[in-house]
């Protein structure tokens, strides 16, 4: 009986392992091609269908006889020899461009290299570094984005799904209630919120700074450079859970109330297990999907807010950079962001997929 | 006379609504003894599955709490806190197959490691040995142990019920509460589950309340029913006489509706509508669809014991002694 059961076991263990690998494989390649589709299609998108290489030919035939009629080694040199010496310079610089080539196979490179995540240069900007490559300079702001938005959300998400929790068990209580009346209070922004917060707390009451992300200089120790990286968070992480908690608890808290009315939270309860082993294996655990697909998305889709949240506090990150190329009209950035931001979502998604099959056998196991 | 199983006395479960209050179950008494499978017939919207939550005391959030005395071997199980009861009532000494057990699977844990939970928690049985009680009570039911670690999508529609009525069965309870177990299956599937129920209550001894509409499938289990009416028993007598001569007029329309085989005569109906519980009949609740209603009907009858375990609710039958 008990090797019976234990080989049924193994058995019912190998299956899934099995299954979750087939899944994997043939999501990452879904995912691998959906990204090659998409990729591609910016390029074609941002190069016009190759219309792009006509003015960038006309832009380099102009800057090319600039250039030589402006050069005073070649003042005194007949126009013919003059002529066909832009004309030489030109075809070098088409050359090296590889604008001879037809654009549809300069945009197979192109697509090899934006896979690669191969950026190019920035035309204006540069890094702190010094470096003028867009993956550097993108790179360089991400780690400060990520600390700031993922603490804030990480707060957000566990305060937000653990006070629902509690206050779908006391549906229609005073607390619930008020709650519930707060809820309007996130229809400002985060940036709202930092706005009065800054002037609340760096200027009424000086006790924290306004903006930025390290004082300057920054501290040597880097005990005290993390400590002081914490208070300048302080704000904007306050900021952006104030505008999100409450709407937050409240469809966390409808979301549960829903799902502690099926039929099987029911029978649990008349089985006689306990409310937080209820809780974990009935409620939450069959919920997972939903609540981890909502978080990382909430997680990418606070990105787009950054650029204001970053500009009212200062703060270093990707939102200021994507402003401030913006604003120097500096598209090699703004695309390779773009691009960065593709493969981020790209892995979420395939992160999703993954955890889907984890957390749900239904999806694993109807996989073949 | 020994102490029975389960005595119910003057039960009452009142739900609050935007209407007002409605009392679904109104005073109910009844009683079983060990061994005994009852019977709780009724329409829908009777207070039946009231009753049911009400024993378990798995009640919605409208609901105030029921009222009334419920003894389980002589002791009052209403008067336990909702943690005594937990651990030393449900599941350990009553069970239940609950309506919609279509759906009472948590679709993402395997349905053997489901069926073993109450033993591994209420008990604190380890691992193996609740599984292997787990593959006893799939034999039992008569569902593969292969299925042990499936997950419930995996199954089919009668197997998930096998597996739940499994799961009401592992801790081996004195009473199995079924709350419309077939009603979602087809004909053949409902007749084999029945048939899995009279093999248990023959081999295991086990009592069962069956709550139920179905006056046909009903009476392959019944020792003894109970008819409820707009929240109240109208009639509790063995099976054996119920079935031949009912003796409230409710009853015997609602026999005379049974189609069967060998019959004559068209099946009839019973006219009207039950009440609203909102407002109840001060009479009878069932005077206004009654054909012998007469000026007595008014008011409120008693349960009239008729014979040793019977009782009626009905003026007609008020030549017996009268108990509340």
């Amino acid at each position: 009986m008990t090797t019976a059961t234990e080989g049924t076991r193994a058995q019912g263990l190998r299956r899934d392992v099995r299954r979750l690998g087939l899944f994997t494989a043939k999501r990452l390649l879904a995912l691998f091609l959906t990204i090659l589709v998409g990729v591609y299609l910016t390029i074609l998108i941002a190069n016009m269908g190759g219309r792009v290489d006509d003015l960038r030919m006309v832009q380099i035939q102009g800057e090319v006889s600039e250039m030589v009629r402006g050069d005073p080694a070649f003042q005194d040199m007949p126009s013919e020899e003059r002529n066909a010496l832009v004309q030489r310079q030109v075809d070098l610089e088409v050359e090296r461009l590889r604008l001879d080539q037809p654009f549809i196979v300069r945009s197979f490179d192109y697509l090899h290299r934006a896979m690669l995540l191969d950026l190019g240069r920035a035309e204006q900007m540069h890094s702190d570094s010094g470096s003028r490559d867009v993956y550097d300079i993108i790179v360089e702001r991400l780690p400060a984005t990520l600390l700031l938005f993922g603490t804030a959300n990480f707060l957000v998400f566990f305060f937000s799904v653990y006070i629902a929790l509690s206050l779908s068990r006391r549906y229609g209580s005073m607390l619930d209630r008020s709650v519930i009346a707060l809820a309007p209070s996130s229809a400002a922004p985060a940036w709202f919120y930092g706005i009065f917060l800054i002037l609340l707390f760096a200027f009424v009451l000086p006790v924290l700074p306004s903006g930025g992300m390290v004082q300057a200089p920054p501290p040597e120790n880097p005990l005290h450079y993390a400590l002081d990286v914490l208070r300048h968070m302080l704000l904007p992480v306050l900021a952006m859970f104030l505008s999100q908690i409450f709407i937050s608890i409240y469809s966390w808290r409808t979301f549960f109330l829903i799902h502690s009315s099926e039929d099987y939270v029911e029978m649990a309860r008349a089985k006689g297990l306990p409310d937080n082993l209820i809780e974990r294996r009935y409620i939450l655990r069959p919920t997972l999907s939903p609540i981890i697909t909502s978080f990382l998305l909430m997680l990418i889709g606070l990105w787009s807010g950054a650029i204001i949240l970053e500009q009212v506090f200062n703060w270093p990150g990707l939102g200021t950079l994507l402003f401030q190329a913006i604003g120097h009209r500096d598209t090699p950035v703004i695309i390779g962001s773009v691009v960065i931001f593709a493969y981020l979502l790209a892995i979420t998604v395939f992160l999703l997929d993954i955890l889907y099959a984890v957390l749900d056998p239904r999806i694993r196991i109807g996989g073949d | 006379m020994a102490v029975p199983l389960l005595s119910v006395e003057n039960l009452r479960l009142r739900y609050r609504t935007r209407q007002g209050p409605v009392e679904a179950v109104a005073g109910v008494d009844f009683e079983i003894r060990h061994k005994e499978a009852l019977v709780i017939l009724g329409e829908s919207g009777c207070g039946k599955s009231s009753l049911a939550k009400a024993l378990m005391r798995t009640l919605p959030r409208n609901a105030e709490p029921a009222t009334g005395r419920v003894l389980l071997e002589g002791e009052d199980i209403m008067a336990l806190d909702e943690e005594r009861f937990r651990r030393e009532v449900r599941w350990l000494r009553i069970s239940l197959v609950m309506q919609a057990s279509m759906n009472a699977l948590n679709p993402v844990v395997r349905v053997g490691e489901q069926v073993a939970e109450p033993l591994r928690v209420l008990r604190g049985w380890s691992r193996e040995r609740a599984r292997q009680r787990a593959a006893e009570v799939f034999d039992l039911v008569g569902v593969s142990t292969d299925f042990l670690t499936r997950y419930p999508f995996e199954l089919s529609g009668g197997m998930r019920q096998r597996v739940v009525l499994a799961m009401a069965l592992i801790t081996d309870p004195q009473l199995v509460i079924l709350d419309e177990p077939t009603s979602a299956l087809d004909v053949l599937t409902q007749a084999s589950i029945m048939n899995v129920l009279k093999r248990i209550k023959r081999e295991q001894g086990t009592s069962f309340i069956l709550i139920t509409h179905d006056v046909a499938t009903s009476s392959e289990l019944a020792d003894r029913v109970a008819l409820m009416y707009a929240g109240q028993i109208v009639e509790s007598s063995s099976a054996a006489e119920f079935f031949r001569e009912p003796a409230h007029p409710y009853a015997q329309m609602l026999m005379d509706s049974v189609p069967r085989l060998h019959q004559e005569t068209r099946p009839t109906h019973i006219p009207g509508q039950p009440p609203s519980l909102l407002e109840p009949p001060s009479g009878c609740r069932f005077a206004d669809r009654c054909p012998s209603r007469f000026n007595l009907c008014d008011r409120d009858p008693g349960a009239f014991r008729k014979g040793d375990r019977r009782r009626v609710r009905c003026w007609l039958h008020a030549g017996g002694s009268q108990l509340s």
